[in-house]
């Protein structure tokens, strides 16, 4: 079956002349437009594999609105771990507060933050008793604020440390390589 | 309407040929690429390994019976310049002055640290110096990295990006790849 232009349809039945004309734009151009149905279609189904392509589906947990990330360009694929982030002044562990870092800012020493130290050690013994038997891959993510001071990132790498996570990982914006050579 | 025809159809037999209803179909396509657009994640995110170098599990070979590997100090207290500083036990092997100049681009807000003549001295030095090239070696080149209380982070992921500019071949699961040749910690004093 072939596609039929429809033409118009709006009030064609109605037998006044007047009526026929203004339905017709007075002798002007009409303002009707036809659309080309394959192209389309087409256009749409590309669009459509192209998102799917893209798509992913290993939800990704974008980075606190506050928290603007450093970018790099030589990085690692991200890993499904803890995230420590830190918005302002605030920790959070997976988007619960674990304590802050006004204290470390103020004293400008390297100390540990008890309270992500507790909620991190927890976090450890759950996943132990989850996968009994296998080894813990003591990995945690770092959300950090480009602004934020080194004796902070120190400070909760070194608490993520002692609380069984050694391999700290600092999430940053990734960048192509080639695009910033040299 | 779009119809289909995949012809054959001769006869009293029932027609081959299936017509599709466009409104439902591009109503079909419209709702997925609403799906997929609300969805899109857009950011790419990527991130970079440190390793806060605490004793693991008993190991076969004991660490005192172990040859004490050189380790490279990054050190970026300075302004002005950084300096690398090759140690094997607390003795200085060698020590290399970089100039430093911070190439600090700002775009939509995010910053964005380089420092490419500390991540070309490096890779010389890893060559030259780096004990752990080969592609069966599981242990990976030690750096640390010595900065002041008052640095920003930026500046701290500009110079991890630097050390990771070196690159050397890792067997994972009999495949080779590329990966970054230094295992990054913090100095804590």
């Amino acid at each position: 079956m072939t596609i039929a232009r429809p033409g118009r349809r709006l009030m064609h039945a109605v037998p006044l002349r007047f009526v026929q004309k203004k339905i017709q734009g007075f002798g002007h151009r009409s303002t009707n437009a036809s659309l080309s149905l394959t192209s389309m279609i087409d256009f749409l189904v590309v669009i459509v594999v192209f998102l799917l392509i893209t798509f992913n589906a290993s939800g990704e947990t974008p980075p606190a609105k506050s928290v603007r990330l450093p970018e790099a360009e030589n990085t690692l694929d991200m890993i499904d771990a803890p995230m420590v982030a830190i918005a302002g002044s605030q920790i959070l562990v997976d988007g619960a507060p674990a304590g802050n870092t006004r204290q470390i800012e103020d004293s400008k020493r390297l100390q540990r933050i008890d309270e992500l130290f507790n909620i991190l050690k927890s976090k450890r013994e759950v996943w132990k008793q989850l996968h009994p038997g296998k080894d813990f891959p003591g990995v945690v993510v770092l959300q950090i604020d480009q602004d934020v001071l080194a004796i902070v990132v120190k400070s909760v790498f070194q608490t993520s440390a002692f609380a069984g996570y050694p391999n700290v990982s600092f999430m940053v914006g990734n960048i192509p390589k080639s695009s910033t050579k040299k | 309407m779009g119809g289909v025809d995949v012809g054959g159809a001769k006869g009293p037999r029932r027609t081959l040929d299936s017509e599709i209803n466009m409104i439902p179909m591009i109503d079909l396509l419209m709702v997925t690429i609403s799906f997929l657009l609300i969805t899109a994640v857009w950011t790419h995110m990527a991130r970079i390994n440190a390793d806060a170098q605490v004793p693991g599990p008993p190991r076969e070979v004991e660490p005192d019976k172990m040859e004490p590997e050189k380790q490279l100090h990054v050190e970026m207290r300075a302004t002005d310049k950084f300096v690398l500083i090759w140690k094997q036990s607390g003795t200085v092997i060698s020590t290399v002055d970089v100039p430093r100049k911070d190439a600090l681009t700002v775009k939509n807000g995010k910053k964005l640290v380089r420092f490419p003549e500390l991540a070309a001295k490096i890779e010389a030095e890893w060559k030259t110096v780096g004990q752990h090239r080969d592609a069966t070696d599981k242990k990976f080149d030690q750096a640390i990295l010595h900065t002041d209380n008052e640095t920003q982070y930026v500046y701290l992921i500009g110079v991890i990006d630097a050390l990771y500019q070196a690159h050397r071949p890792y067997n994972i699961g009999g495949k080779t790849e590329q990966v970054p040749a230094f295992n990054v910690t913090f100095a804590v004093n």
